[in-house]
């Protein structure tokens, strides 16, 4: 068996050599030989088996008379009349020039005893043959199925470059990386980096394009940034996890990955899209004298009225309900600042979310997002509870989304310069 | 210097199919007793089933010598032991003309190889075909 089984190995390609059959064919010679003489073994076992039955018989007939006529052999070529006498009386042969004198019944008895020696010995031979036997006949599959039947083959391929294997730079583990959402995008990111890769020639040209496509997305979203002043670093490996189910968004966030994350950006066109809890944090900002500035926490507020603490009324509520309707209608893609992990928010590109369904996914939520960084700047503590969050007036946000668009855009959020320095 | 190896390998050729020879001997031998080992055990249980009532005979020559069935049962079992002594000692031998036929078969082929190298250089372009053992 081993021995086919190296030859089969010892070529990496679909087989047809010579060596296969020979092989094949000898191993088959070996085990139809055993098989054979397993075959004859047995037999002599069985007429070893009936010989003793019929002496078994002869020993519960032979006390039934006291003498029996018979004609008895003289040397080879003779025989005379004579009597059988003494018929409960028979000398055994034990074995080994060891002979007992005993009577029919305890003969009887001993024939029984050698009787099951001779069981064992066929049992043994048995299985040997039916062992054999399988052997023969997968060898025989085995051959069919190496050789030179069409229906099977073995697929082999030939690996020519190990690098395919491995992923390349390895990008879950960093911050602001989605292990997960990113498998797709970074497949063919990884295609991109590997060299000698052969498979992935088809697709090159689309992968500029995608790329050209990156890059603007990607200033847009650095306006943006700028605009907000807000960056939030979601832990990886926390709670968070978005699906983004455009590929180019996908690309983006890839992107952004290789250029060590960043922080969250919308897209100009969807100022108030919330897709992650980024997002929230943009839109809780203050304005103060004018301009918009990041808020410590959205559970905190500058003006007295409108903080709330974790027991808030039921307008605090209504108003949080009214707020999920607003931002829940339209989503936006996040950056790559969020894993995967668990089925915390999920997000999809759907402009027209109806609220019921992104109150769901509100609510769906109750993970904790925290920020592993500590940043010079103020680290919300997201906790999304329906009745814990702020109720901010709707008005404000109206405020602030129409000021942001006109703040100078110099202005880079803090957290994106930390980052920024730290890479 | 081709004629030389050449002798030599045939007398180490002999000397190792002598060996296989004796190994061979052993192995039957070795057989022989596992047969009587396991006609002995029948002997001692087909014992075991009599009674001193029957009368045990043991065969000697022509001469069938009556035994006590207890001395009967002694003397099985030391043939049994002798037995089994002597399987062991065949093994331990078997395993060692093993050992030496394994050496001498390294010697063979590598003698084999002198030679056939041998044979190269004196025939120069020939093919070597010397029939491998």
């Amino acid at each position: 068996m081993t021995y086919l089984h190296d030859q089969m190995a010892s070529t990496g390609k679909v087989k047809r050599s010579k060596d296969l059959p020979q092989g094949a064919e000898r191993l088959k010679e070996e085990h139809r030989k055993v098989v054979k003489d397993c075959r004859s073994q047995i037999e002599h076992w069985n007429k070893v088996e009936k010989d003793y039955e019929s002496l078994q018989d002869r020993l519960r007939t032979l006390p039934d008379k006291l003498s029996y006529d018979i004609m008895v052999p003289f040397g080879p070529l003779a025989f005379m009349p004579g009597k059988l006498v003494h018929t409960n009386e028979l000398t055994v042969l034990l074995g080994d020039n060891w002979f007992a004198k005993c009577s029919a019944k305890q003969a009887d008895t001993l024939v029984e005893h050698r009787k099951k020696h001779v069981k064992n010995a066929l049992d043994d031979l048995q299985k040997v043959m039916k062992n054999f036997q399988n052997k023969d006949d997968f060898t025989d599959d085995l051959e069919k199925l190496a050789g030179d039947t069409e229906d099977f083959v073995d697929i082999r391929e030939e690996v020519i470059n190990e690098e395919e294997f491995t992923k390349g730079k390895r990008l879950a583990h960093k911050p602001n990386s989605k292990p997960k959402q990113e498998y797709l995008s970074d497949l063919e990111e990884d295609t991109e980096k590997k060299e000698g890769d052969e498979e992935r020639t088809t697709g090159l040209l689309s992968e500029e394009e995608l790329w050209a496509r990156l890059d603007e997305l990607e200033c847009e979203e650095e306006l943006q940034d700028e605009r907000y002043r807000h960056a939030v670093r979601i832990n990886t490996g926390k709670n968070t996890t978005l699906k983004f189910s455009e590929r180019n968004e996908q690309k983006v966030q890839a992107k952004r990955k290789k250029k060590s994350g960043k922080s969250n950006g919308l897209s100009p066109h969807e100022s108030y899209k919330i897709t992650s809890p980024a997002d929230i944090y943009r839109v809780f900002v203050d304005l103060v004298n004018g301009e918009p500035i990041p808020r410590k926490s959205i559970l905190k507020s500058r003006s007295r009225e409108n903080s709330v603490c974790s027991d808030t009324s039921e307008s605090s509520t209504a108003d949080f309900e009214e707020r999920r309707a607003a931002f829940g209608r339209s989503w936006s893609h996040d950056d790559a600042t969020h894993s995967d992990t668990s089925d915390g928010i999920t997000e999809e590109e759907s402009p027209t979310g109806t609220s019921p369904r992104t109150n769901g996914r509100f609510e769906a939520f109750t993970g904790t997002v925290i920020e592993k960084e500590p940043l010079p700047c103020s680290i919300p503590y997201l906790t999304i509870a329906p009745p814990a969050l702020p109720t901010i007036p709707e008005r404000k946000l109206e405020e602030v989304g129409p000021e942001a668009l006109q703040e100078p855009p110099k202005r880079m959020s803090k957290f994106k310069a930390t980052r920024l320095h730290q890479t | 210097m081709a004629e030389a190896i050449h002798k030599k390998l045939q007398s180490e050729l002999e000397k190792y199919q002598q060996m296989q020879k004796d190994v061979s001997k052993s192995m039957s031998s070795r057989q022989k007793l596992e047969a009587q080992l396991t006609e002995n055990n029948i002997v001692k249980e087909e014992l075991a089933l009599l009674d001193s009532q029957n009368t045990v005979y043991k065969l000697i020559g022509p001469v069938l010598v009556k035994q006590d069935l207890d001395e009967a049962k002694a003397t099985v079992s030391k043939r049994l032991e002798y037995i089994n002594g002597e399987i062991q000692r065949y093994e331990s031998l078997l395993k060692e003309m093993e050992r030496k036929s394994e050496q001498h078969r390294e010697v063979l082929s590598s003698l084999q190889q002198e030679y056939q190298r041998a044979q190269g250089q004196a025939v120069g372009k020939f093919q070597k075909g010397k029939k491998k053992i």
